[in-house]
């Protein structure tokens, strides 16, 4: 599956046993719908296959505090059963976990296949 | 108009101890280095040059009250917090040089922290002032005079000699109080709140303190977008991080620095003042919070015009 709605881009792949999401683009007051129905998606077919989800940061330019309650969503859709994992972030996205507190919330690697 | 800050602090007033103050003199030797000044104004222009606000100032510990200056034979206030006594005694004093005794309140809401400071407001025993208050709420004159009720208070609201009147407003209907349009929007905080948009001469001032902006009722953006739509300065709850609200302090009706951001940059505000701060902070958390957020703001700014985000303290004032 892979789609360009509203300036946000979203590819979806298999990892080995894991499914990977990933953003591309920015997400913000224009795009936090688009995101936050693509999660929705990935987070469905990630648990109905019964594999840990991770999503892609890496073609992430950054999202705004609406991608952040989305994600808060969609873990909240997955429940203990669908692990979310957050992986690659660039620099601007460290540093929004950080000051939003997010790091506190979600496990962030490095990339994609850190734990693998 | 003019924004005057009498308390920012949120939940419950704070008081520095001589511990805090002795480390920010401390620190202030060390910054000096061994220099001599002539006076104590040479001293200070040194301070203020070479230390930081939570060093050499401090945010203060008193709760909500701001006064927004700019109507006509009236002063108009928002919220009752414990940093109304401070505005009631300067009120006297510019009584004294003219002002009518006329006083316009704007009630955000009825907890506690957001109307203590109305038994030690020394106005309201005033004969020749009217005070007025607006509120979104019904129930307004009950909680006030309930908290002067005697076994919280040995002062009852009866006594109190000003004339008064409780106003209800409904939200999105626009009032006029001196000259100033007022215009009220519903909020999401226990027992609901209200904020306040002030508009004069083409400029605008927001109030919004106590508002939840709930990660499942996103919809409700859209009509704060329009409520802080184009405004000069508007004045956000911005209690807690983006990740207490949605976790631990879900539901405890408060908003983050990130959302309102977002919501000023979405709405296209100029000016952006952090307020009802954490009662646990301490002035180097809150001045960290500041910094976070303003850095926050150019991460996420992309096109736009940059956003002035300035932090809120007892003191403070603000033109609009």
């Amino acid at each position: 599956m892979s789609g360009a709605l509203m300036d946000l881009g979203w590819e979806v792949r298999r990892a080995g046993e894991r499914l990977v999401g990933a953003p591309i683009g920015r997400v913000d007051e224009t795009t936090w719908e688009v995101f936050s129905a693509h999660l929705t998606a990935v987070v469905r077919e990630a648990a109905a296959a019964g594999a840990p989800l991770v999503i892609d940061l890496s073609a992430l330019e950054y999202m705004s505090s609406r991608g952040l309650r989305a994600l808060t969503i969609a873990r909240r859709e997955a429940g203990e059963a669908t692990p979310i994992t957050l992986a690659a972030p660039n620099e601007r996205m460290r540093e929004i976990f950080a000051i939003s507190r997010y790091d506190k919330l979600f496990k962030i690697v490095d990339d994609v296949d850190a734990d693998a | 108009m003019r924004v005057r800050f009498w308390g920012t602090r949120g939940s419950l007033p704070v008081a520095p101890t001589a511990e805090v103050i002795q480390a920010k003199i401390a620190q202030a030797l060390v910054a000096a280095g061994g220099r001599s000044f002539a006076d104590a104004a040479e001293a200070d222009a040194f301070a203020r040059q070479s230390l930081d606000f939570a060093t050499y100032g401090a945010y203060g510990g008193a709760t909500s009250c701001v006064e927004i200056e700019g109507a006509e034979g009236t002063f108009l206030i928002c919220d009752m917090g414990s940093g109304l006594r401070e505005f009631g005694i300067d009120s006297f004093r510019r009584i004294a040089g003219g002002h009518p005794p006329a006083y316009h309140f704007f009630l955000s809401h009825l907890h506690w922290d957001h109307i203590m400071g109305f038994p030690f407001f020394g106005p309201a025993f005033n004969p020749a002032a009217t005070i007025v208050i607006h509120s979104g709420h019904a129930d307004a004159e009950t909680a006030l005079r309930r908290q002067q009720e005697e076994i919280s208070f040995p002062v009852p609201f009866d006594w109190l000699r000003a004339k008064f009147e409780f106003v209800v407003h409904k939200p999105g209907e626009t009032f006029d109080v001196g000259g100033v349009a007022v215009t009220l929007c519903a909020q999401h905080h226990s027992h609901d709140s209200y904020g306040y948009r002030f508009e004069k001469g083409g400029r605008a001032a927001i109030y919004s303190t106590d508002s939840e902006h709930k990660i499942d009722n996103m919809e409700s953006e859209a009509a704060f977008e329009a409520f802080f739509k184009d405004a000069d300065l508007v004045i956000c709850d911005t209690m807690y991080s983006l990740g207490d609200t949605v976790s631990l302090k879900q539901d405890w009706g408060h908003s983050s620095n990130v959302v309102a951001v977002d919501l000023c940059h979405a709405a296209h505000a100029r000016r952006l003042a952090l307020f009802h701060h954490e009662p646990t902070y301490t002035d180097a958390d809150i001045q960290r919070m500041h910094a976070e957020t303003v850095r926050y703001e150019e991460l996420v700014r992309a096109d736009r015009p940059a956003l002035e985000v300035i932090c809120a303290y007892d003191g403070l004032e603000v033109a609009v």
